[in-house]
């Protein structure tokens, strides 16, 4: 993988690492990556297997299911007036 | 079956003295800070006579830390039982013990991925196995205890062969996944561990069955059909350690008089390593973007900083391994090879399937847990990323095919308890566990501790 490729995926991923970190994570990503360039010889026409069993579409009745437990979500977050605060924008 | 050995029936049958939870939990303590089996033990479990049961930490329990062996998650309280802790609870006969300890997020092969590893339960120099890591050793250093675990590619066959103790993972869907941390949700898989396959079945029994809360537990009657044939999978067994190999060859004589045994070729099996971690690498990455230092778990706190910033400082925190997955799984994802990596693996998955189903509706696949006998916890860090996943060799197809496996002891090799896997068609899960519980007739179970006995 180019060295400019690695940096574009640490942006996206929002990862720092430190320099150690990145010479021996980019040298497994490398080998992996490698591996994983192993099922280019496997040739198959199957369709994708998104799940390994058959999951049928099952819809819930569109009804309002009270939800009381408000307080307990709210919890590990700082509230400023109600509201939840995170960083900003 | 009769004579059949149920730790849980023999339990509540007992008369037990009003200090024997006090008692359990002090020595489980004393015993935790040498093995680190469980991250928390419940304190305020009710002197009742109910069966301890424990949860491994993706596995959400309401009022108890469940931090998916991640730093990002530290201080997670859910406000919510899992569906499956819900059902142990409402049965009535269950207790909860406690939260296991585990590889950060389900990454790993020998527990070994988080700040404090389990130790084995056999001898502590060694892996405990992973990535249902604390689950393995307390299942063998307790008596009367279940564990309920978690498999994506085999976390809960690996830790239950290194700790000698009956490991099962259900068919894909047969068990809610409603409360779980997912790690990759098209392939994770609540199991249990227990120290006989009756107490597994009666857990299970329990545990699984629709849920509103998880459209993907869609597997309604689990059956029974016996098969009268093992298969050896040929492009499997070869990869395997001398020692381990002749001990199987020892196991499959004993099989041989009740069963047909026959080595098959299954080319694709093989190859089923590279598609298992592109899909769970691909979904991990999905699934650990949600962790940002404020919503769940850890509180990073400094909310005066700009988003990415605040997000990218936060996400120091994982560890190695999860920046490894997260970092692979989104290039595998990028636009420009998505259909090279994802879309491929997909296909071979379902090759797989294929390929499994026609030889299961036939007969079991039989193989060893893992390659190699135990390994030494300092070996296990000198192993390179591809080493270590090469040792899902046998624990990746059923997991990659949804196929219900389970692992149980058939030998003690220096003193450390060998495994073997035995694998179903789809919903076929009760002939695994019957299968388990005719073996223990004719084999003695071996633990080093058997903590709250009676």
């Amino acid at each position: 993988m180019e060295d400019r490729e690695f940096e574009r995926l640490l942006k996206i991923t929002r990862l720092k690492l430190t320099q150690a970190e990145k010479e021996r994570i980019k040298a497994d990503v490398d080998e992996i990556i490698k591996h994983f360039d192993s099922i280019d010889s496997i040739d198959t026409e199957e369709k994708p297997a998104y799940q390994p069993i058959d999951v049928p579409t099952r819809l819930r009745k569109d009804d309002v299911i009270p939800f009381s437990d408000v307080e307990a979500l709210k919890k590990p977050s700082k509230l400023h007036n109600g509201y939840i605060l995170g960083p900003k924008l | 079956m009769e004579n059949m050995t149920s730790y849980i029936k023999e339990f509540i049958g007992r008369e037990k003295s009003r200090d024997y939870y006090p008692e359990l939990i002090s020595g489980l303590a004393a015993l935790n800070k040498e093995y680190h089996a469980f991250n928390v033990i419940n304190d305020r479990l009710e002197a009742k006579n109910s069966f301890p049961f424990s949860t491994k930490a993706n596995i959400c329990v309401k009022g108890f830390e469940t931090n998916a062996g991640s730093k990002m998650l530290e201080g997670y309280v859910p406000p919510f039982n899992a569906t499956v802790v819900e059902k142990l609870l409402r049965h009535g006969n269950f207790s909860f013990l406690g939260v296991t300890n585990m590889d950060e997020f389900g990454f790993g092969t020998f527990g070994t991925h988080t700040e404090v590893p389990a130790r084995n339960a056999f001898d502590k120099e060694y892996a405990a196995g992973g990535s249902s890591s604390g689950a393995a050793v307390a299942t063998a250093l307790l008596k009367y205890h279940v564990a309920v675990a978690e498999s994506t590619g085999g976390s809960i066959a690996a830790p239950a062969a290194l700790n000698g103790v009956v490991g099962f993972t259900p068919t894909y869907g047969a068990v809610s996944r409603y409360g779980l941390i997912d790690y990759a949700n098209s392939l994770d898989k609540i199991g249990v561990m227990a120290r006989s396959g009756e107490d597994a079945k009666a857990a299970f029994d329990i545990i699984k069955g629709r849920d509103d809360y998880d459209t993907t537990c869609a597997i309604g009657k689990i059956n029974n059909n016996r098969k009268k044939k093992l298969f050896v999978v040929k492009e499997l067994i070869e990869k395997t350690d001398p020692k381990i190999r002749s001990a199987f060859e020892r196991l499959l004589d004993k099989f041989s008089d009740d069963y047909e045994v026959k080595e098959i070729s299954v080319g694709i099996l093989g190859n089923s390593l590279a598609p298992y971690y592109i899909i769970a690498m691909a979904e991990a990455s999905t699934n650990l973007a949600k962790y940002n230092g404020y919503k769940y778990g850890l509180q990073y706190g400094e909310l005066n900083k700009r988003y990415n910033e605040f997000f990218t400082e936060a996400r120091v925190n994982f560890g190695t391994e999860a920046k490894r997955r997260i970092i692979l799984g989104t290039f595998i994802r990028s636009e420009s090879v998505k259909e090279k990596y994802y879309t491929k693996a997909l296909m071979i998955r379902r090759l797989i399937i294929k390929e499994m189903d026609k030889v299961l509706r036939d007969g079991y696949i039989i193989s060893p847990t893992l390659p190699i006998p135990t390994p030494k916890i300092s070996d296990v860090e000198k192993l390179t990323p591809m080493q270590n996943y090469a040792m899902d060799i046998f624990t990746i197809p059923p997991n990659l095919g949804g196929f219900p496996h389970i692992t149980f002891p058939y030998e003690y090799l220096n003193g450390m308890p060998i495994g073997a896997q035995l694998v179903a068609e789809q919903a076929n899960d009760y002939a695994l566990l019957d299968f388990v519980s005719e073996w223990e007739k004719g084999f003695e179970y071996k633990y080093k501790h058997n903590l709250g006995s009676i």
